[in-house]
């Protein structure tokens, strides 16, 4: 290669080369100038704006001035909210499980009815019986309006097309913004008590119909929306003889996600307190630190979702008709026995069952804690000190003698650049120009720590691959949103946040991809993780936290722990789901031209999964969010400890601006992944 | 050749413009090209716009069956979509039965569904959600019919596609053909007067389908519709069609009577079309008789004007001079040149 070829294709890097090299420049910038310019690297006190108490007084002026109505309504809205509660929990339990299980046969057959029956009996041993009719009670008022609410606007925006858009992205911010976020100006609005779990979660349940209701009536077949039309039907005749029914489906696994949302959001809302449901007992028992009683309330919340969502999904499938003789069958049976042993039903809740479990577990649990702490300790440690920390506040300052058995010194910060130096340069001699670079960026992370990047080169950084991820407009809009970020003040907490909920995703990355090749290549593997996903993602977050609060206490490590449980299930499905579904004909191609099964994998199942993967990632990005702010219950600092405050002060200005905050995060790292997501499946000629 | 009395149908000057901002684009178009059309397209077409229907102007006479043929994508279905106003067309004007549907509220265009339009979908357009005597009494059902004339009428539809027995089906447990036979049903069972029909018989076999041509025939006779019918099966088209359109990205290059478009093909891609056909069958003698001229030779053959080129080539296979051609009541109405039966037959290979 001549020296001009040679000065060419310097000009000539890929747009990943530039931007990772602009990175490296600015990093490097940012590293000699620190001792100089502290200003470079930590944001001054004195540039902030006090955005967020600018937020809190209009926010409370707005909130004061429609506080009469707000609290008129959640005045009427107690009336339905205790005819339910008194239904649920009035009605003699064994009516209840009848007629539960009846639905169990009508919608699903006998192993619905199974789950139905075993489900509420395991409920009723429990000893919160009442508790649990109170949580469905709230979820029997909540979803209903949120399937009105959403269903309304899901036909709306079908209905006016310039609405649509403007939904989707309210939509769109909603999904982002963090459940306990909702929770403050609620609070301020209704007042403290149930009805504030009603609303937040009515409010928190409506976008799934909203979206599943837009997206089956946009799916319809359009000559079926023709063929109405020449039938000479009107618009409303349209709309709900043809379309709607059409959509049927669909709008089914709207309901089925907007029961799940509500179900999780009336559990997260009994952080207020104030009334006697479930999420309440969980809360209560695991500050008391009763694990088994924990243990045992959340196995309740556990039933209810797989019950509601199992039954519901039913819905949207294709559906069979079952013995109606049954059914009425099933209700006769309870209504008799009812009626015979009316005076002699026990109590709900002088039954209690499985309080010799939950001290069982209990024992048990100080038992293993007692012969296990030693090495579980150990083990907690060692991630702390020698992963988290260093990931936290750099290798600079997190080697320390009394860990690491050494200091960390000036010349070791040398030679590590030294070496990543050289490692960098040799990729790029093989010509991964853009790897080497970031190989030695990576370094630099490392050695700063993400809590201590300097802000330059964050927001570079970030506009560097949202550039290349999808172009100048993004880029653009992402620094805008982090300066936002930046003058607000909630910078450093901002950074924790990244720093934690980046760990989480890096260890579901390779965790959770490693397990989904597993899957991919053994369906023994697929079989036995499968339904574990399942139930992870049934799960309402808040019982995540349980059992990591049993073993490891409170502490970033079991927040980390309870992130990464909630969100690896995305990355294993993915990933399994990209690596097998490779068109049969690639795959022939590739065994007649004579390739292994491992040479299959990793030259045509691997590249060609990388979009699906990718999304994958994204859902974990997304995932590990949300509950990052849940996690704030057991001892993160950051942005969620920040929502979580808020609330407890009631304060509206902190409250919205730190989840906004969290939502811009999340909503740039969606965007990005998206962009490199939909850059693959156009190299791959998927889209 | 059926004569064009009153017209049922009118579009002038239809254009149908697909993209954002269609309307002023296409304006801003046609006067850059001074209204040249072609040139407007072409225009259009450069700036990522799909002029799906490009400046047509045509008329449908009453009980006429009227087919359109064209290549895939040459705008066929959106040109009966325009005809129904499912989509309102870019600019142009489209008259039924003289009145300017283009302009009429959305109440009119109800009350002409309802009453005076039927349509069969492409892709049958059936609604999953309801069995085949529900789809088929659907449309009464809108116009507020009571259930038990509905299922009356329904089932007389049903018999008349041949579903009688599948009432209770629903679409998904139906073959294709039955599934456009359903479709086929429905648009029949309000009695429309004008009938658009988008590829009706593709998804059927040979047998049902030619059953379905004639049962097609027998009808437009007895109930006089006026029928637009799309179809990509020339043979098809002959055997039905009073009148044939082509079309081509967007174009009517020809209109005209299955002999004109078997005959007098304006270009190649019209005479593409009727190239696999078996000419001889479908020309009749009328295309190639030269009216009024007494032949001067005393052979005669016995031709007549409706008799097809292949037979009466047949009989006058040793013969050069002009043969005279009769009428039904056998009065000699022209001549016939033997040699233009044979060009006649030929063009096709030219
Ligand atoms: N709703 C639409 N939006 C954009 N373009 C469309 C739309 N409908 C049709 N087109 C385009 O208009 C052109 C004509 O389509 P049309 O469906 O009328 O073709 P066709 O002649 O019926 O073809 P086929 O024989 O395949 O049914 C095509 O290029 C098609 O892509
Ligand atoms: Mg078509």
């Amino acid at each position: 290669m001549s020296a001009d070829n040679q000065a060419t294709g310097l000009l000539h890097l890929s747009a990943g080369s530039r931007a990772a090299f602009v990175t490296l420049l600015i990093g490097a910038l940012c590293l000699t100038i620190e001792p100089f310019a502290p200003w470079m690297v930590s944001w001054s006190a004195a540039w902030q704006l006090p955005l967020t108490d600018w937020v809190g007084t209009s926010l409370t002026w707005l909130l004061d001035s429609i506080k009469p109505a707000a609290r008129a309504f959640s005045a009427f809205m107690n009336y339905p909210m205790n005819w339910a509660n008194q239904l649920l929990v009035g009605t003699p339990w064994p009516i209840i499980i009848g007629v539960v299980t009846a639905l169990g046969w009508y919608l699903g057959g006998i192993t619905m009815a199974a789950l139905g029956l075993i489900g509420l009996s395991f409920v009723l041993a429990s000893g919160y019986w009442v508790e649990g009719m109170n949580t469905l009670a709230l979820i029997a008022v909540s979803v209903p309006l949120a399937l009105i609410l959403g269903g309304l606007l899901g036909i709306l925006a079908n209905e006016q097309p310039r609405i649509r858009s403007a939904l989707q992205t309210v939509l769109d911010v909603m999904q982002t913004v963090p459940t306990f976020a909702y929770l403050t100006p609620i609070l301020l609005l209704f007042g403290f008590g149930p009805v504030v779990g009603l609303i937040a979660s009515a409010i928190y349940a409506a976008p799934p119909m909203a979206r599943n209701v837009m997206l089956g009536l946009e799916r319809v077949d359009s000559e079926v929306k023709e063929a109405a039309v020449m039938s000479g039907g009107t618009r409303f005749q349209q709309l709900f003889q043809v379309e709607i029914p059409s959509a049927r489906t669909q709008i089914m696994v709207g309901v089925n996600q907007s029961l799940m949302a509500g179900l999780s959001m009336v559990i997260i809302a009994a952080v207020i307190g104030g009334f006697n449901d479930i999420g309440w007992e969980v809360l209560l028992t695991m500050r008391k630190a009763q694990f088994g009683q924990a243990l045992l309330a959340g196995s309740v919340i556990v039933v209810f979702a797989v019950i509601i969502d199992r039954m519901s999904a039913t819905l949207a499938t294709e559906r069979k008709h079952y013995d109606h003789r049954v059914t009425f069958g099933i209700l006769l049976i309870t209504a008799l026995g009812a009626l015979l042993f009316w005076s002699k039903v026990p109590n709900p809740s002088d039954i209690s069952l499985l309080n010799p479990v939950a001290a069982f577990v209990d024992s048990e649990m100080s038992e293993f804690i007692r012969t296990n702490g030693a090495w579980l300790e150990s083990f907690k440690n060692s991630a702390v000190y020698y992963v988290l920390l260093p990931l936290r506040i750099g290798l600079d300052d997190a080697v320390l003698t009394f860990t690491w058995g050494m200091n960390w010194t000036a010349s070791m910060s040398y030679w590590l650049f030294a070496g990543s130096a050289i490692v960098g340069g040799l990729l790029a001699l093989r010509g991964q120009v853009t790897a080497g670079l970031l190989v030695i960026i990576f370094v630099g992370v490392l050695e700063t720590g993400i809590a201590e990047l300097p802000w330059l080169f964050v927001l570079v950084a970030t506009a560097a691959l949202a550039w290349v991820a999808s172009g100048a407009r993004l880029a653009i809009v992402s620094t805008g949103l982090l300066l936002t970020i930046l003058v607000s003040g909630l910078w450093d907490r901002a950074l924790l946040s990244l720093y934690l909920s980046g760990a989480a995703v890096l260890a579901c990355a390779v965790l959770g991809g490693l397990l989904g090749l597993l899957c991919a290549v053994s369906p023994l593997a697929w079989k036995i993780i499968r339904p574990i996903c399942d139930m992870l993602q049934t799960i309402p977050l808040f019982v995540f936290l349980i059992p990591v609060l049993m073993i490891f206490q409170i502490g970033e490590f079991s927040a980390l722990l309870a992130i990464i449980a909630y969100a690896i299930v995305p990355m294993i499905r993915y990933t399994r789901h990209g690596l097998i579904n490779t068109p049969d004909d690639l795959i022939e191609a590739a065994i007649a031209n004579g390739a292994t099964k491992a040479q299959i994998l990793r030259d045509v199942r691997a590249p060609y999964a990388a979009p699906t993967i990718l999304v994958g990632l994204n859902q974990t990005i997304l995932f590990a969010f949300a509950m990052l702010v849940i996690a704030a219950l057991i001892g993160t600092t950051g942005l969620g400890q920040s929502i979580y405050l808020a609330l407890g002060k009631a304060d509206v200005g902190l409250g919205i601006s730190a989840g906004a905050a969290m939502a811009i995060l999340a909503m740039i790292a969606d965007r990005i992944v998206q962009g490199f997501a939909k850059e693959r499946r156009i190299a791959l000629g998927l889209q | 050749m059926t004569e064009v009395n009153t017209s049922i149908i009118t579009c002038q000057n239809l254009w149908q413009v697909f993209g954002t901002n269609a309307d002023t684009a296409l304006s801003d178009a046609l006067s850059q090209s001074e209204g040249n059309s072609d040139t407007a397209a072409t225009l259009l077409r450069d700036k990522g716009f799909i002029p799906a229907v490009q400046d047509v102007t045509m008329s449908v006479g009453v009980g006429e069956l009227f087919v359109i043929m064209g290549l895939s994508g040459s705008g066929k279905s959106t040109l009966v979509r325009c005809m129904s106003q499912l989509l309102p067309s870019t600019t142009g004007d489209i008259l039924i039965e003289g009145e300017n549907v283009v302009s009429a509220s959305k109440k009119r265009l109800i009350e002409l569904r309802r009453h005076k339009m039927g349509m069969v979908f492409q892709h049958f357009g059936l609604f999953p959600h309801m069995s085949v005597l529900e789809n088929v009494a659907y449309p009464l059902k809108v116009k507020g019919v009571g259930s038990k004339q509905r299922r009356s009428r329904a089932a007389e539809v049903i018999t008349l596609v041949g579903l009688e027995g599948r009432e209770d089906s629903f679409p998904r447990e139906l073959s294709g053909g039955q599934r456009q036979r359903v479709g086929i049903a429905r648009s029949l069972s309000v009695n429309p007067d004008i009938w658009f029909l988008d590829e009706p018989f593709s998804a059927l076999d040979p047998l049902i389908r030619r059953q379905l041509q004639d049962e097609f025939l027998k009808l437009q006779a007895t109930l006089n519709k006026t029928i637009v019918f799309i179809t990509h099966d020339i043979n098809e088209a002959l055997k039905l069609a009073d009148r044939i359109a082509i079309m081509r990205d967007g174009k009517i290059v020809q209109i005209g009577t299955p002999t004109d478009i078997v005959l007098n093909p304006v270009d190649d891609y019209v005479r593409e079309f009727s190239n696999d056909v078996a000419k001889g069958q479908h020309a009749k003698v009328s295309s190639v008789m030269l009216s009024g001229e007494n032949p001067t030779t005393a052979e005669d053959p016995g031709l007549t004007t409706t008799m097809t080129l292949d037979t009466a080539l047949a009989r006058c296979v040793n013969l050069y001079n002009p043969v005279p051609v009769r009428d039904e009541t056998g009065n000699i109405v022209g001549n016939v040149r033997p040699a233009d039966l044979a060009t006649a037959l030929q063009a096709e290979d030219l």
